[in-house]
């Protein structure tokens, strides 16, 4: 199986530290850390932390998406769009969004808002830019062809352009999937009361360090599942793309 | 006077957003503490230079993420060629690389922190440990993409299999390992600087974390026009090397930064 | 074709097994043998493995059914004997036309002066002077075979192996380049195996022409060549029709065949 070397390395974490080659304050066993977790979740607060950060995570990656979408592809239809917001995307592209968690933090504070502010700001930039790019690869050919069949404008935007520009959205939104997971996790670790990243520090700082490795790769690999279900769910749907 | 103009089109749009910005801040439209005005901000800059703070925290910042930079390239150039040469490696790293990927691996800060403490060491582990995928994926990619006919024509002139991966593999590799090099900085440098932000003290990200706790808003949109500025000039740097050292490239491009 | 063979080939068989998808016969008992100093065309449809069985030759694929024997000795890997020459250049894009040349010289161990010279000589022999320090990159199409010639030529292997050679270039680059090479090979005899799968080429440059079935590769056919091309007009002549044609004739079923 393509995935037995992890298997493996999970094998070798449990003997090194059984055989006492390396100090269980330093590395919890995997047994020790799976029920450590499975304490958490059971009766810790793992389900409560938990929420929040699927509330912040998501809310925040559905506006981005949404909004940075609209927005890429009025770029690419409208010219005057693309004039004034343009220079504001090329500008901001390069610049790293985790420098923005001090500034939400000063604006929003230690909570929700905060988070999703982040997180939308960040991960909008990949979308609109795979909109518009793929608005502005949409074969002439096709528009025409709509408004000829007596599409108005803004119908054919909604009919020709939109699908059109699906794949490269769609590539966008895998980009700002995985940049909304490590916003997520980079702001409540600094600055946050309660999510998973929050929980994580909280367990650290207590010394709970099996529960605290357990959060950890529940966190870990919910950013690689997310990503490998996102990869499947946009095969599915862009199927007619060949 | 067309190509003047798109030569000068990335610099017309910071000044169009600077502008918006002054202008923005000036109309009363947000208070002073959410948006301080531009000058305000580069004042406080101007200050922290001549105060000698502002070059304290950006050198540490860039120390720790160029060499957490430079340990990533060196380690993940050798990771990747030994992986693309030998079967085993691939099948042992495969999936370590691809599981790993996607992961926001800035979660296991805490865990590094028990291990190597509070200090520059764990900092610089955090960047090596994100900067590496991006190196090793292209090193892979690129060694398995040198044309047979390089490799076969070299052989032919009599070079011996270590002379082979000297002198052929690794200067047909070099483009896209660059490429690869190129993403990883910019990735070193934020993922310094959100460690320092965890872990506090000095350093751009320690600054403004700081600066955020003492509700001090100048302070915090100083580091972030700060960091922009270091990011835009590491990439340039980058892109510098990049055309020095493959002047023989047909396309020799930068590409897009994160 | 007299003197013992250079280069024999016995019932040579090769079979591709990619990692995924089924085994392909590319060779099916191939025998062959060329006389030193002797030019043959392997001319084929393409799919036959007149590819494949240059690279045999070559020492890239191992020999797993059958034997090659380079002047008596069995095939053991590549190497400065047998020169090779690719159809699309191969040349080390990160190295100069000067240094791409020099790289078998350096190999041999040269003085530093001695390569140089040596280099210059063929750079010029290819009518390449004047470019010596361009990037593979600056050059076109016919320029770059030219440097790849060179290079190949610069050790001065008793071989050459060349897999299509001027296949990637313009119809009128690539009929200077045949002439240029059949007037290298005339002042620097070496053996030449050149494998294409245009007929014309193949009659205008060999002795004799071997023809390969469509895939698996077999030998269907051998057609000694014996034009005088010290004639200028002996390609628009009659004679050098009929050879096309009867050699057409030949190739055409195995063309249809590869469709």
């Amino acid at each position: 199986m393509k995935y037995l070397p992890l298997l493996l390395l999970a094998l070798i974490w449990e003997a090194v530290v059984q055989l006492g080659l390396v100090s269980r304050d330093l590395l919890p066993s995997l047994s020790d850390v799976a029920k450590a977790g499975w304490t958490l979740l059971r009766e810790g607060d793992f389900w409560a932390n938990g929420a929040a950060s699927l509330y912040r995570g998501g809310a925040g990656l559905a506006l981005a998406i949404v909004i940075g979408a609209l927005a890429g592809i009025a770029m690419a239809w409208w010219r005057a769009v693309d004039a004034l917001v343009g220079p504001l995307v090329e500008a901001l592209y390069p610049m790293p969004k985790s420098a923005l968690i001090p500034v939400t933090v000063l604006w929003l504070g230690f909570g929700d808002g905060s988070k999703i502010l982040l997180i939308f700001l960040g991960c909008m930039l990949p979308v609109t830019l795979g909109a518009y790019n793929g608005a502005r690869s949409c074969e002439q050919a096709l528009v025409w062809s709509a408004r000829s069949l007596g599409a108005s404008r803004l119908r054919v935007l909604w009919d020709v352009v939109l699908p059109a520009a699906l794949p490269e959205i769609a590539n966008g939104a895998r980009t700002a999937l995985a940049l909304s997971f490590v916003l997520l996790v980079s702001s409540e670790l600094i600055v946050a009361r309660a999510g998973l990243g929050y929980l994580i520090g909280f367990l650290g700082e207590g010394g709970v360090y099996d529960a605290m490795f357990a959060v950890v790769l529940v966190v870990a690999f919910l950013g690689f599942f997310a990503d490998r279900l996102y990869q499947r769910l946009m095969d599915r749907l862009l199927a007619w793309r060949a | 006077m067309a190509r003047l103009t798109l030569r000068f089109a990335p610099w017309i749009a910071v000044l169009a957003l600077a502008l918006a910005w002054e202008l923005f801040a000036r109309s009363g439209a947000v208070t002073p503490f959410m948006l301080p005005k531009l000058s305000t901000v580069l004042a406080r800059i101007w200050g922290d230079a001549a105060s000698g703070e502002l070059w304290q925290n950006l050198g540490l910042t860039l120390y720790r993420s160029l060499a957490g930079f430079a340990v990533a390239a060196v380690i993940g150039i050798g990771l990747g060629f030994a992986v693309a040469y030998n079967r085993v490696m691939r099948w042992l790293f495969d999936p370590l690389i691809s599981v790993g990927f996607p992961m926001p691996k800035i979660a296991f800060l805490p865990i590094i922190t028990l291990w190597l403490g509070f200090y520059d060491v764990s900092k610089i582990s955090m960047v090596v440990f994100d900067a590496i995928f991006p190196v090793v994926t292209a090193t892979i990619a690129a060694t398995l993409a040198v044309e047979r006919e390089l490799l076969w024509s070299a052989r032919n002139l009599g070079a011996s299999e270590r002379e082979l991966l000297r002198e052929v593999v690794f200067p047909a590799a070099l483009p896209q390992i660059m490429t690869g090099l190129q993403v990883a900085l910019p990735i070193a440098l934020i993922v310094c600087i959100v460690a320092e932000m965890k872990l506090g003290g000095v350093g751009l990200g320690g600054a403004m974390i700081t600066a955020s706790r003492f509700a001090d808003s100048p302070g915090v949109f100083a580091g972030i026009v700060e960091i922009a500025i270091a990011g835009y000039l590491l990439v340039r740097v980058m892109a510098r090397v990049r055309a020095r050292l493959l002047a023989w490239h047909p396309e020799t491009e930068a590409p897009a930064t994160v | 074709m007299s003197g013992s063979a250079q280069i024999t080939v016995e019932s040579v068989s090769h079979t591709y097994r990619p990692a995924r998808g089924r085994a392909v016969l590319a060779l099916e008992e191939v025998s062959l043998a060329v006389a030193p100093r002797e030019f043959v065309a392997l001319l084929g449809p393409s799919g036959c493995g007149k590819s494949t069985l240059l690279y045999l030759i070559g020492g890239f694929l191992p020999v797993e059914q059958g034997a090659i024997r380079i002047e008596g000795a069995p095939v053991a890997g590549p190497g400065p004997d047998r020169g090779v020459v690719f159809q699309h250049f191969a040349l080390f894009p990160w190295r100069t036309v000067r240094a791409n040349v020099r790289y078998g010289l350096e190999k041999l161990g040269l003085a530093r002066d001695e390569q140089e010279r040596r280099a210059q000589a063929y750079i010029e022999l290819v009518g390449l002077k004047g470019f010596e320090d361009s990037y593979p990159s600056q050059l076109s199409g016919g320029m770059k075979q030219r440097a790849a010639l060179a290079r190949t030529l610069a050790v001065d292997p008793k071989m050459l192996l060349m897999d299509e050679p001027f296949g990637a270039l313009d119809a009128q680059t690539r009929s200077l380049m045949q002439a240029e090479l059949y007037a290298i090979w005339q002042r620097t005899p070496k053996t030449v195996l050149f494998v294409t799968h245009d007929v014309q080429e193949a009659v205008r440059l060999a002795q004799r022409v071997v023809v390969m079935s469509a895939r698996p590769g077999k030998i269907k056919a051998t057609v000694d060549i014996a034009l005088d091309r010290a004639d200028p007009h002996i390609y628009r002549s009659a004679e050098f029709a009929a050879k096309v044609d009867e050699i057409w004739g030949l190739v055409r079923d195995e063309a249809l065949k590869a469709q």
